[in-house]
């Protein structure tokens, strides 16, 4: 039988200004209930979904803050962040809501050739 | 090997999120509003160039922008064109 094709999400958006960090969460929680063998990617304005201590309550949404301390209960355990992009915002990596593995440049090269399915959100 | 496909214009995040991604052996395909990060002598046109991947600008959306004749030095490629690259490459990441 030939190995299961992979998925990375390329997740580049912050968690509120648009409805793609919120999307890129159910595809990635979707794949995973059919277990598909899955990564998560944050780079860009995406790495904004780290931060710790989101509260979105005023705003009547869903914290996806909340969705990502989540992701481990779904067996969904590849999950890196772009070391640049996190930098750039001076993110404390060790507060994230998720832990991820901080890639450099070269590294996320390597991350998108061993994945055959890409979705970027 | 990977297919890019950029459709948005030079000042977007996407374009820069796109520029960091890319390896040589890649190839990048312009298309909606990427095919503004063509247009010859610009600062976004530079950056391309020096990206290491073959620069493809899909024909029909540059027609539709004006831009056609201010892309020279790309490989204007067609619907069918865009086909056969699909075809060609194992894996393909759309940025937008």
């Amino acid at each position: 039988m030939a190995a299961r094709k992979r998925l990375l999400l390329l997740i580049r958006h912050s968690p509120y200004g648009s409805s793609l960090a919120r999307a890129s969460l159910d595809v990635a929680l979707a794949a995973a209930a059919f277990d598909q063998p899955l990564s998560l990617l944050f780079t860009g304005d995406g790495v904004l979904q780290l931060l710790p201590g989101q509260d979105s309550e005023a705003l009547g949404v869903r914290n996806p803050g909340r969705l990502l301390a989540s992701l481990p209960l779904y067996d969904i355990e590849q999950v890196y962040v772009d070391a640049e992009a996190a930098a750039r915002y001076q993110l404390d990596l060790g507060a994230a809501p998720v832990t991820a593995l901080a890639l450099e440049r070269q590294q996320i090269r390597e991350l998108i050739e061993s994945h055959e399915h890409l979705l970027g959100f | 090997m990977t297919l890019h496909t950029l459709n948005a214009s030079p000042g977007s995040a996407a374009f820069t999120d796109c520029l960091r991604m890319i390896a040589a052996g890649d190839v990048l395909l312009l298309l909606g509003d990427g095919v503004y990060a063509a247009l010859a002598g610009t600062g976004a046109r530079a950056q391309l160039d020096a990206c290491g991947a073959r620069l493809c600008v899909l024909r029909e959306d540059a027609t539709a922008a004006g831009v056609l004749e201010r892309v020279a030095g790309t490989e204007l490629i067609d619907i069918d064109g865009f086909v056969a690259l699909s075809e060609q490459f194992p894996r393909q990441l759309a940025w937008y």
